[in-house]
């Protein structure tokens, strides 16, 4: 069996706002078929890093690559010749926010099929086919011709998600995706992604769902203030943290949700 | 006193078929000056929001000079002003004379200039209104700013505009009158002439006030309907 190729990697990367040193120095690589969740404290710079990636927030220093696709922005700004290579790599990236961000002028299916028609110019009858399939596999193919405005917030990340597979992405990242969700309705957001899990599709995952995170992951990262504190197995992370920082984070999370 | 009716008619005594041409007179000065109040308007609103800093000064300047000098004066300063650029241009050019600037024209650019001020305020509260959150689901998609704005932007704010773009039509219309300084045969300056003429200055006025009305209605009708269809999809909307 040939090793899984590189899908996504990270290096060196560094990001402030103001004074405020968000990201400081992150490496990180996704092979194809890698599950990694980000997990941490708020602020320490989980969310940044997953933004940095599709370049939402231009890094200061570092190196995001994404397929055959590389950037190494200075300064925290893209020129118009990287902007064209940030457009490529988004195109390969799936991307699912924490406020689902769904376009309410548009209908569910018009949501999923946007970008392969308005970016990827792909053929109508093509992307619609797709698009039904993949709110199918999200459970919402009744929903198509719905407005986002009268769908529940778990149905909303859910079309946000078939949204992301319409880009046939490379790798998907998810910005605390049931962070904003009622907690009845959290369970059916994890559900699709762990089936997305069990067919292999490489993920990052920046979560505070620490029992999902700990059974979907290949990969569990705990960032802590800007840093790579601990990185491993779930088993490892949750199990035998090496890091006094990570386990005080962890038991901290199990007794709340206790 | 009994006001006679056939004046108003289309018999030989009756001043309706000049009062209909001016009514069509009002509304082609008023869509002139509305479109191109648009399309300037659409031009300051962007350099308020994306230009640069100088642009963004010019933009913010000339809507306060618009915003904060009476209608009838900036159609005195194109009309009569304009005419005497354009003499002096053309005695100067060796041209004789006598020179004159079509008062359609000096009072479409007025209205048009006096409107883009309004309008790029309109359009500026509109574009802040669009959630950023939908923007960046644009941009993370790989959209360029031409499509995220035509596919994402645009849109959104239009629904957001439509109704303060409905104030500032019927505005436009009603400065319309104003052009009737300039010599230009639209409603107001017909229904002068006719009541001068005449002697019947309430039936004329009274005609006056209720062409108008016509095209305020008519256009207000217009643009509900565009409101109620731009808001599909939205909490508090129609289909």
């Amino acid at each position: 069996m040939s090793l899984p190729s590189t899908a996504l990697s990270i290096a060196g990367l560094r990001k402030s706002f103001g004074s405020n040193e968000v990201l400081r120095g992150i490496d990180l690589v996704a092979k194809d078929g890698d599950v990694i969740s980000l997990i941490g404290a708020s602020g320490s710079g989980k969310s940044t890093l997953l933004r940095c990636i599709p370049m939402l927030e231009i890094p200061d220093v570092g190196t995001v690559s994404v397929g055959e696709d590389s950037l190494s922005p200075t300064g925290g700004r893209l020129s118009r010749a990287q902007l064209a290579v940030a457009r490529q790599m988004r195109g390969h990236l799936g991307f699912v926010f924490q406020n689902f961000n769904l376009w309410p002028h548009r209908t569910v299916l018009q949501n999923v099929i946007e970008a392969p028609l308005f970016v990827q110019s792909r053929p109508r009858a093509e992307a619609v086919e797709e698009a039904t399939a993949l709110l199918e596999k999200v459970g919402l193919a009744e929903k198509r011709d719905a407005w986002p405005a009268h769908l529940s917030g778990g149905q909303q990340q859910r079309v946000a998600i078939a949204r992301a597979l319409a880009q046939r992405p490379r790798a998907i990242l998810f910005d605390e995706p049931t962070s904003a969700l009622d907690p009845e309705l959290v369970g059916e957001v994890l559900k699709v992604i762990r089936a997305l899990a069990a067919e292999g599709r490489t993920m990052l995952i920046v979560t505070h769902e620490m029992g999902f995170a700990r059974e979907v992951s290949s990969r569990v990262v705990f960032l802590h203030q800007g840093l790579i504190e601990e990185a491993g197995t779930p088993g490892q992370v949750f199990g035998n943290p090496a890091s006094e920082r990570c386990r005080a984070f962890l038991s901290g999370h199990f007794d709340r949700n206790r | 006193m009994q006001a006679d009716l056939t004046l108003l008619g289309l018999g030989p005594d009756g001043w309706g078929l000049a009062l209909a041409r001016a009514g069509l007179m009002t509304l082609y000065v008023s869509v002139a000056a509305f479109l191109s109040g648009l399309a300037f308007g659409t031009l300051i609103a962007w350099a308020r929001v994306a230009g640069n800093w100088p642009l963004r000064k010019l933009a913010e300047a000339y809507a306060t000079v618009f915003r904060g000098v009476p209608d009838i004066l900036v159609i005195y300063l194109f009309y009569f002003g304009g005419r005497q650029v354009v003499t002096a241009i053309g005695t100067a050019l060796g041209l004789s004379g006598p020179f004159d600037i079509s008062g359609f024209l000096a009072g479409v650019l007025a209205i048009g200039l006096i409107s883009a001020a309004n309008q790029s305020e309109v359009l500026r509260g509109a574009y802040q209104a669009v959630p950023r959150g939908t923007i960046e689901a644009g941009r993370v998609v790989g959209m360029t700013r031409l499509i995220l704005f035509r596919r994402v932007i645009a849109p959104q704010a239009l629904v957001t505009a439509i109704p303060g773009m409905g104030n500032q039509w019927q505005s436009v219309i009603k400065e319309s009158a104003l052009v009737s300084v300039t010599g230009l045969v639209e409603t107001m300056r017909q229904v002068a002439v006719a009541a001068g003429t005449t002697q019947e200055h309430f039936l004329f006025y009274a005609a006056g006030a209720i062409i108008y009305l016509i095209i305020t209605t008519l256009s207000d009708h217009v643009f509900r309907l565009a409101e109620r269809r731009s808001l599909r999809g939205h909490e508090q909307g129609g289909l």
